[in-house]
C-alpha cells in the first residue's frame, strides 16, 4: 500500500513487462541465428534456407510483440 | 523540408497512437486516417501498376518494370516451388502476388514524412497512418487470406466433411484422436489472429521508435530517425514477405494434404523409371480413387 502511494508501479509493471517479455525472443532469434549460421558453415548448400529460417524469426518474433503491445493495456 | 516535418514531432513528448484517429464522417461510417491512407496507396498501385502490365515486354528494357518483374517472379518461384501439384498452384498466382505489393506498398508509403504527424487535421489527429498500421485493416487482410485458404482447401479435398476429416489422424470415434483433431482445428483459427497482429504490431512499433527518436533528437531529428527509418525499410520488407510466404504455406499444406489423388506427374515418372513398377501404381490409383 504505502509503496503503491509513493511511486508509480503502472511504470515499473511496464518496465518489467518490456524487460521480462523481450528476453524470450532475444533468445529465440539468437538461437535461430546461431543454428543457421552454423548450418550454413556444415554445409554451404544451406544457405538457400534463409527464408524458411525467417519464418521462424516471425514466429519467435509475435510473442514479443504481445509483451509490448500488452504495455499499453496496463494503467 | 524533411527537417520541418520531423521537427513537428518535437513539440510535447513523442506522439503514440496504437488506434487511428476519426478523420471525417460518411453516412453513418466513420473514415479513419488508416482507412483514407489506404485508398490512398490502392490508387496509386493500381495506376503504377497498369501501366507498368501495359509495359512488361518479353526482352527487359530495365528500370521500374523490371524491378516489378523480379519481385512477381520471385513470389511467383515461392507459390510454385510450396505446391505439389503446379498447376493448382498457378491459380493462386495472383492473389498472393497482389497481396505481396499491397502490403509492401503500403508498408513503405508509411515511411513518408508526410505520415503520421506531419500533416494534421483540425482536430490535431494525424491525417495519414499506413494501412497496416491499424489492426482493422491487417485484421481484414488475415480474415481475407483464411477465407481463400479455407475455400481452397475444401474445394480441392471434395466437400466440407472430406477437409474435417484431415484434422483427424485416426478414426474420430478414438477420444484421444477426437480431442486432438479439435484441437487442431482451434490452432488452425488462431492463425488469422497471429498473421494480422505480427504485421500490425511490426509497423506500428517501427512508427513509435522513429517518433520516439525524432522526440529525442529534437532539432536534429531527421538525423536520428532516419537510421531507424532506414531500418524500417527493411523490415516493411521481411514483414510483406512473412505474410506471404506463411499464407502460402498454410495454403499449400492444406490443399497439398487434402489432394489425396494421385497426380499425374508421379505416374510419369514412375513410367520413365522402370516399366515394372507401372501395374503397382495403376492399381494403386485405382485403390485410392
Amino acid at each position: 500500500m504505502v509503496i503503491a502511494d509513493a511511486v508509480n508501479t503502472a511504470i515499473i509493471g511496464k518496465g518489467l513487462m518490456i524487460g521480462g517479455g523481450f528476453i524470450g525472443p532475444g533468445i529465440g532469434i539468437g538461437l535461430i541465428g546461431g543454428n543457421y549460421l552454423q548450418a550454413v558453415g556444415r554445409n554451404p548448400e544451406a544457405a538457400k534456407f534463409l527464408g524458411q529460417a525467417l519464418i521462424f524469426v516471425a514466429i519467435v518474433e509475435l510473442f514479443g510483440l504481445l509483451a509490448f503491445a500488452s504495455i499499453f493495456i496496463v494503467k | 523540408m524533411i527537417g520541418g516535418f520531423f521537427s513537428l514531432l518535437a513539440d510535447s513528448g513523442p506522439s503514440v497512437h496504437i488506434a487511428p484517429a476519426e478523420v471525417f464522417q460518411w453516412g453513418n461510417f466513420s473514415i479513419t486516417n488508416s482507412i483514407l491512407y489506404g485508398w490512398i496507396c490502392s490508387v496509386v498501385l493500381i495506376i503504377l501498376f497498369s501501366a507498368v502490365a501495359r509495359r512488361v515486354t518479353v526482352k527487359p528494357k530495365g528500370g521500374f518494370v523490371q524491378i516489378v518483374e523480379i519481385g512477381v517472379d520471385f513470389i511467383e518461384n515461392t507459390v510454385m516451388g510450396a505446391f505439389d501439384d503446379k498447376q493448382v498452384g498457378r491459380r493462386y498466382v495472383p492473389f498472393f502476388v497482389t497481396l505481396f505489393f499491397f502490403i509492401l506498398f503500403n508498408n513503405w508509403l508509411g515511411l513518408l514524412p508526410i505520415v503520421g504527424e506531419g500533416l494534421q487535421t483540425h482536430n490535431g489527429a494525424p491525417l495519414f497512418r499506413p494501412f497496416t498500421g491499424d489492426l482493422d485493416g491487417t485484421a481484414a487482410m488475415g480474415v481475407l487470406t483464411m477465407v481463400l485458404v479455407y475455400g481452397a482447401s475444401i474445394k480441392e479435398s471434395g466437400g466440407l466433411f472430406k477437409y474435417l476429416r484431415h484434422f483427424f489422424v485416426g478414426s474420430p470415434k478414438n477420444p484421444l484422436f477426437f480431442v486432438i483433431g479439435l484441437l487442431e482445428m482451434f490452432t488452425d483459427l488462431t492463425r488469422v489472429i497471429s498473421l494480422s497482429l505480427r504485421l500490425f504490431l511490426n509497423i506500428t512499433i517501427g512508427e513509435i521508435v522513429i517518433a520516439v527518436f525524432a522526440y529525442l533528437g529534437h532539432v536534429a531529428a531527421p538525423i536520428t530517425a532516419l537510421p531507424f527509418t532506414l531500418l524500417e525499410f527493411l523490415v516493411a520488407a521481411l514483414q510483406a514477405y512473412i505474410f506471404v510466404i506463411l499464407s502460402i504455406m498454410y495454403l499449400a499444406i492444406a490443399v497439398n494434404h487434402s489432394s489425396a489423388h494421385p497426380e499425374e506427374e508421379s505416374a510419369e515418372d514412375a513410367q520413365g523409371l522402370t516399366d515394372g513398377t507401372l501395374p503397382e501404381t495403376m492399381e494403386l490409383k485405382a485403390g485410392k480413387a
